[in-house]
């Protein structure tokens, strides 16, 4: 076995690790507004948006091996990996791949630790994005593509997360305008039950979508990895084991369900009614399927928050919780340069080790900090028995109805 | 710069306009069956003053409730069909009016 297997066993395995925390991170989208309805029960929501993900990703067959291609400039374009960077048994581009994965699984976990729905493609990226600044300059980022289509960290990466979450809002605000508009003098009971039916349909056709688009990163990274080390030469197919392994990693994530962000963005943002949760999940399904149809890209995770904070700009008398969305979107912005960051920082630690020492000594460190986190996160446990808890906002303010007090 | 935003901006209207047709439009239709269905079955399914019996049903909002909840689901079907065709390398076409699986470019 070489010094350069034994790194991209290192990569293969942060990867699906990757693909693991992108699956739990973004159970939320789907399943966040079904939960807090009660239209499923926490434990049926995960379980079929788990299902449909995994089918999902077996749905994604075409190649997405040029993934990397809209950030960063490591591969040529039809999907090999650039010469410069495969001498050695490519370890120069293994050695940025695993910094960059490294930097998109601790920002994801740190914010998948505070509650905070940020992108899973964003950590992606920007992970790729800092390993590539440290290992090759500011010329190893496509920042702005050629100008031809869109393309580059601006087209592919800060445009879409701009403008997707806004489009996804109006479609949402307009579409439970109208619902409430027509439902009125229909009694709430009748309307709700329907409502709920209306919202599993859509959650699942978001989980279903997620798994297509989502899943097919990871196996193109990984077979990048692959092809680096010679142990793969088509470019035109994926590894039948890579494409099971990334379908049942994500699906598994996806079933262990991130329930602090679910709690976010159920009960956190918006008090949801079965109406508003129905038109966010049809208002997300539809942007995410018309995008990918015209080849924009864009986060599930930014589609799905505008929705709900539209669908409760669109119910007349509606409480919008203004902080905790500020708070998610700053987390948003800082998603991209954080990641890359750790990405860059875990290239320079593993080029000053050097070599296989390196590569250890980086995915060490990620296992040390996902620990870490875990730990953490027992202190103060959110799981499918209290995601649906009254939200309290810091201070507590007048909920104390004032008869309340004096009356015992 | 500006090309990447000419380019995002011409994408952003046509994800608009599908996102509202779509993903508000079906949700509309779907209202319009619940109320339609509340209109068809009457008494408590609608709002009404307490004490009084309510509105007589009436059967034709029961079928057109279910004549435009049949609408909706052709819709989601639509959506997977495209799902599942984008994966597959085909794509829908909508050139016959009716859609179709072609082949992508």
């Amino acid at each position: 076995m070489t010094e350069s297997t034994v790194i991209l066993a290192l990569v293969v395995i942060t990867a699906l690790g990757f693909d693991f925390t992108n699956g739990f991170h973004d159970t939320a989208n789907a399943m966040a507004t079904s939960i807090a309805t009660n239209a499923l029960r926490p434990k049926v929501a995960v379980a079929l948006s788990g299902l449909l993900n995994l089918v999902g990703a077996f749905l994604s067959v075409e190649v997405a091996l040029t993934v990397t291609n809209a950030v960063v400039k490591i591969q040529n374009s039809d999907g090999t990996p650039k010469e410069s960077l495969t001498a050695h048994g490519g370890e120069a581009l293994l050695i940025i791949v695993l910094a960059g994965l490294v930097g998109g699984i601790i920002w994801n976990l740190l914010t998948w630790l505070l509650g905070l729905p940020s992108s899973s493609s964003h950590a992606l990226f920007g992970g790729l994005i800092g390993a590539s600044i440290a290992g090759l300059g500011w010329a190893g980022v496509n920042w702005n593509g050629n100008g031809s289509k869109l393309d580059g960290v601006v087209g592919k990466v800060i445009l879409p997360a701009i403008m997707s979450p806004v489009i996804a809002g109006v479609i949402a605000a307009v579409g439970t305008w109208l619902i409430y508009k027509v439902v009125t003098g229909v009694a709430q009971r009748f309307t709700d039950n329907g409502f709920r039916w209306g919202q599993i349909g859509s959650a699942s056709l978001v989980s279903l979508a997620h798994g297509t688009n989502d899943a097919q990163k990871t196996m193109g990274v990984i077979t990048l990895a692959l092809i680096a080390t010679g142990d793969w030469t088509d470019t035109k197919n994926i590894p039948f084991w890579v494409k099971v392994s990334c379908a049942l990693a994500i699906a598994l994530g996806t079933y262990l369900g991130g329930w602090r962000i679910i709690r976010t963005l159920g009960k956190g943002l918006v008090e949801i009614a079965p109406p508003q949760g129905m038109a966010a999940e049809s208002a997300s399904a539809a942007v995410i399927l018309a995008s990918s149809h015209l080849g924009f890209a864009l986060s599930t995770t930014h589609v799905a928050t505008g929705s709900i904070l539209g669908s409760g700009v669109g119910k007349p008398g509606a409480q919008v919780r203004w902080r905790v969305a500020g708070r998610m979107i700053s987390a948003w912005l800082i998603t991209l340069p954080a990641a890359a960051i750790v990405g860059a920082v875990m290239w320079f630690i593993g080029d000053l080790v050097g070599g296989l020492g390196g590569a250890i000594v980086i995915f060490a460190l990620l296992v040390a900090a996902a620990v870490y986190m875990y730990l953490r996160s027992r202190r103060e446990p959110v799981g499918h028995h209290n995601v649906n808890d009254e939200w309290e906002d810091a201070p507590a303010q007048e909920r104390v109805p004032a008869s309340a007090g004096s009356a015992s | 710069m500006t090309d990447n935003l000419g380019f995002a901006l011409e994408g952003a209207w046509k994800v608009l306009f599908a996102g509202l047709v779509l993903g508000a439009g079906l949700p509309l239709l779907f209202a319009l069956g619940i109320r339609s269905l509340a209109w068809g079955a009457g008494g408590e399914a609608e709002v009404h003053e307490s004490g009084v019996t309510g509105p007589k049903s009436q059967p034709i909002g029961t079928v057109v409730g279910w004549v435009l909840f049949a609408i909706v689901l052709l819709g989601i079907v639509l959506g997977i069909t495209f799902i599942v065709a984008s994966g597959f390398g085909k794509a829908l076409s909508f050139e016959h009016i009716y859609p179709t699986i072609v082949d992508k470019h």
